[in-house]
């Protein structure tokens, strides 16, 4: 049978304890896995990657200029999360959204925690993403960060750490939503009786999210999705989630600015627009005030935006929350705007603009995992352990050349998932993007984007860089 | 609705219903010269000549194949990708259209016209194609029609499937002149060639059966021109497709018929009332390319029209246009676009 011979390698794993013995909330699936040949499993596979390709859920390969569509790889064990994990997750997230998001209005207007010394004043100011334009701007219901996705590992005794908060524009939660319609597929039968928590209220909830944020409260404003365009490899999450939530998907030059206010066009002429869910990078979205090179943006939006005539989601300056340094403080944030301790814990950082940290992370390279502050996809990385000599210096030159851009931490250990692989059933590393929306009240999808490395021994889950996608079935019972 | 989700329906249903004419052609012709088969060379340069002239592909063609002989024309107009007009390019642009619009587009029409895209760029087509082109034709004119079938059996009567309709109509009205027009160039009247033609036009727009039915024996041009540009009911003739044209283009403005709001209702008006009362005497006294000339000139002037009265609004402060055209500044703009919105990296990579 397909996990006989399966070795947890004495690392924290999912389904098995360490003594090899089956978690109880796998019992189930063990026992639905053991009925299946590796050969039905495979089956299964090819027939869905034939659907996910006729469907064209695929993503783009970026630097391809051929704009390479792929799909993206899946594996059919599903990480399975009890309903007593699941609410220290829910109860530590919202803990955190609610503070990162007073962080930012604090930020944008009176700059308390900065005066208060909790976090240095050069951290912020200095932070790629910090928006001077907007301090002193008020956004409606002072919400920030509407959409977050912020990603999780286990760490080695099996508690979730806090490894990223990803509050500009995350993406993958229509994988979500679609990996759970092709594990309906899978195993239709275990659905019912495993308590699988739904996922299908999303859509809507973003939707009430953005409704929510309508400026002066508008009843029944006109919401739409702003997409890069159809060459953005995230183009299919787009039009899907618009299309589930019922609104327009529009591009840059579909919008245009007239006195501070923003219209569509459409056939019938111009249509005003009250909230946009922007897909877009801030440094895009208005090439007046932004990149004045931007061909995606919309000329003016900035000003409409301050005017309080139309609400964005994420608001504009939101990455100043997500930064990495910045992130070396959100357990300091807790504590300052909640009194409260963090539910989560998050892995330890050096900050390389720090003389002392600085100069324990150049001594220790090859031990430590460096981060470029502001990049994201497992771009600008060094993983010291796995890193040749060249590498190393490399980055000991760029850390010197801009302290402020680097952080270092640990090695973590993500925790380990049986995984199909070639052949077998193997352990990979697995992380986990739980999707956190702020409107009226906060909601946590019951449910989330476990990404899977799919080569052995790596940590890079990306999937630009070789890492796949399982679904992720939070349980009614623990 | 958004007036580039309005382009991109319209281009979508062009490029589709290109794709499937062009098919028809070809496979109607590659019938008709497996029975030719003693014809000459010089026979068959005069049938394939005004192929290409009549698709505007022949300096495409001259350009790639310098000392192209009549064995390439299939694969060129089918498959070759340095050919912006060919089969599999077409499918390509209403893919692209559909993708950018799959928000708009049920679910079964989109997963139709991406399974013929993926069956018309899978490598094993070309073998298929090598060994036998006609089951290649066969599944894109099927695979057109499912999808025209699905699109009636499944969108509602909205706006965008109003504008899906006019790409439809306008193109099939395109190329079913431009059909007729293939016998101008071609050998005097009177030869076998000219029967032979007749022949396959009709069967390229699947009028053989109804042209028999309507008219009895060989083929001759009254009777085909009858039919092809001015039969009511016949679907793939001019006449036809301009009826359902200018009614589409008065259920989105709600004009009513007869009149006009627009100019693009203006031009189709007048180019119907000229089609309701023409006949084939009146066009080959003229001189048919002359007549199917003008036709072609007034639907480029509709597909203008439609372009200036919905897509491009009077406030359009942009210095853009979403026309796509060869012109290399559009396609520098394009590029430029194209690049940036890969650059969006975001937090995105999942």
């Amino acid at each position: 049978m397909l996990l006989d011979h399966y070795d947890t390698e004495g690392l924290f794993d999912e389904m098995f304890a360490d003594n090899g013995a089956v978690r109880p909330h796998y019992q189930m699936m063990r026992e639905r896995l053991d009925t299946l040949s590796k050969e039905e499993l495979d089956q299964k596979i090819r027939n869905l990657e034939t659907l996910f390709l006729k469907q064209g859920i695929t993503f783009t390969v970026y630097g391809d200029q051929q704009g390479t569509e792929r799909v993206f790889p899946f594996d059919p064990i599903p990480r399975i999360i009890p309903a007593d994990e699941w609410q220290v997750i829910e109860d530590g997230l919202v803990q955190r959204i609610t503070a990162l998001n007073l962080f930012l209005y604090d930020v944008y207007h009176e700059q308390k925690i900065l005066k208060d010394k909790i976090i240095p004043e050069e951290v912020v100011l200095s932070a790629a993403h910090y928006r001077p334009e907007f301090k002193d701007v008020d956004v409606p219901r002072d919400i920030y960060i509407h959409i977050c996705g912020t990603d999780l590992i286990r760490d080695r005794d099996g508690s979730y750490l806090v490894l990223e908060d990803n509050g500009r524009c995350p993406s993958g939660v229509s994988y979500v939503l679609e990996n759970r319609m092709a594990m309906k597929r899978v195993f239709p039968q275990l659905f019912g009786s495993a308590g699988v928590r739904s996922v299908d209220s999303y859509a809507s909830d973003l939707l009430g999210t953005l409704q929510f944020i309508a400026p002066h409260a508008k009843p029944d404003p006109v919401c739409v999705l702003l997409t890069p365009g159809h060459y953005n490899s995230a183009y299919f999450e787009h039009s899907f989630l618009a299309r589930q939530m019922g609104i327009e998907i529009v591009e840059g030059r579909d919008l245009i600015v007239v006195g501070a206010h923003v219209y569509m066009r459409t056939t019938r002429g111009l249509q005003q627009v009250d909230v946009i869910y922007r897909r877009l990078d801030d440094d895009f979205l208005d090439p007046k005030v932004f990149r004045p090179d931007s061909m995606l943006g919309v000329p003016g939006l900035v000003s409409a935006v301050q005017a309080g005539n139309v609400a964005l989601a994420n608001a504009i300056g939101t990455g100043v929350a997500d930064d990495k340094v910045t992130y070396a403080y959100v357990e300091k944030m807790i504590k300052y705007y909640l009194d409260q301790d963090p539910i989560l814990k998050q892995v330890p950082t050096f900050l390389a603009w720090d003389e002392k940290d600085r100069s324990y992370i150049l001594d220790h390279l090859p031990e430590l995992v460096v981060k470029a502050a502001n990049e994201s996809g497992g771009y600008g990385m060094l993983i010291g352990p796995k890193a040749s000599k060249e590498e190393v210096e490399k980055f000991r030159g760029l850390i010197l050349a801009n302290p402020r851009n680097y952080i270092a931490q640990p090695v973590v250990y993500f925790s380990r998932h049986p995984t199909l692989t070639d052949g077998t059933v193997e352990g990979r590393h697995v992380d986990l993007r739980p999707f956190v929306l702020s409107g009226e009240r906060t909601h946590i999808l019951p449910g989330g984007l476990t990404r899977v490395a799919l080569k052995k021994g790596s940590i890079v889950v990306n999937s630009s860089q070789g890492g796949g996608s399982k679904d992720t079935w939070v349980l009614h019972q623990s | 609705m958004l007036s580039r989700v309005a382009d991109n329906l319209y281009w979508m249903a062009r490029f589709m219903e290109r794709a499937e004419n062009l098919a028809r052609l070809l496979q109607a012709s590659n019938e008709l010269l497996l029975d030719g088969e003693t014809m000459g060379s010089r026979s068959l340069n005069d049938y394939w000549d005004p192929v290409l002239i009549a698709t505007a592909m022949e300096d495409q063609f001259a350009q790639l194949y310098p000392q192209g002989t009549v064995a390439d024309v299939g694969f060129f107009m089918t498959l070759h990708e340095g050919n912006p007009d060919a089969i599999t390019m077409c499918l390509r642009q209403a893919r692209e259209n559909a993708r950018t619009v799959r928000d708009q587009i049920s679910d079964e029409m989109w997963t139709e016209l991406n399974d013929l895209y993926l069956f018309i760029t899978a490598p094993h087509t070309l073998k298929l194609f090598q060994m036998s082109p006609q089951s290649v034709y066969d599944r894109i004119i099927s695979g057109s029609l499912l999808f025209h079938g699905i699109t009636d059996a499944t969108l509602a009567r909205t706006e965008g499937w109003q504008f899906i309709q006019l790409g439809k109509y306008l193109e099939r009205a395109d190329k079913t002149s431009r059909f007729l027009d293939i016998r101008v160039h071609s050998a005097q009247t009177g030869n076998a060639l000219d029967s032979f033609q007749w022949t396959c036009i009709l069967r390229s727009a699947s009028a053989f059966g109804t042209y028999r039915a309507e008219f009895g024996g060989e083929p001759v041009a009254e009777g085909v021109i009858d039919l092809l540009m001015f039969s009511i009911d016949f679907p793939r003739s001019v006449r036809y497709c301009i009826r359902r044209l200018d009614g589409h283009l008065h259920a989105i403005s709600g004009t009513p018929a007869g009149t006009y709001g627009n100019t693009a209702e203006r031009v189709s008006g007048r180019l119907l009332a000229q089609l309701n009362f023409g006949c084939s005497s009146e066009v080959l006294a003229r001189g048919l390319q002359d007549y199917t000339d003008d036709v072609q000139t007034i639907l480029n002037d509709i597909g203008q029209h439609i372009f200036e009265t919905y897509v491009l609004l009077p406030q359009d402060q942009l210095s853009v246009t979403f026309i796509p055209s060869a012109d290399t500044q559009q396609r520098r703009w394009v590029e430029l676009q194209q690049q940036q919105q890969q650059q969006q990296q975001q937090q995105q990579q999942q």
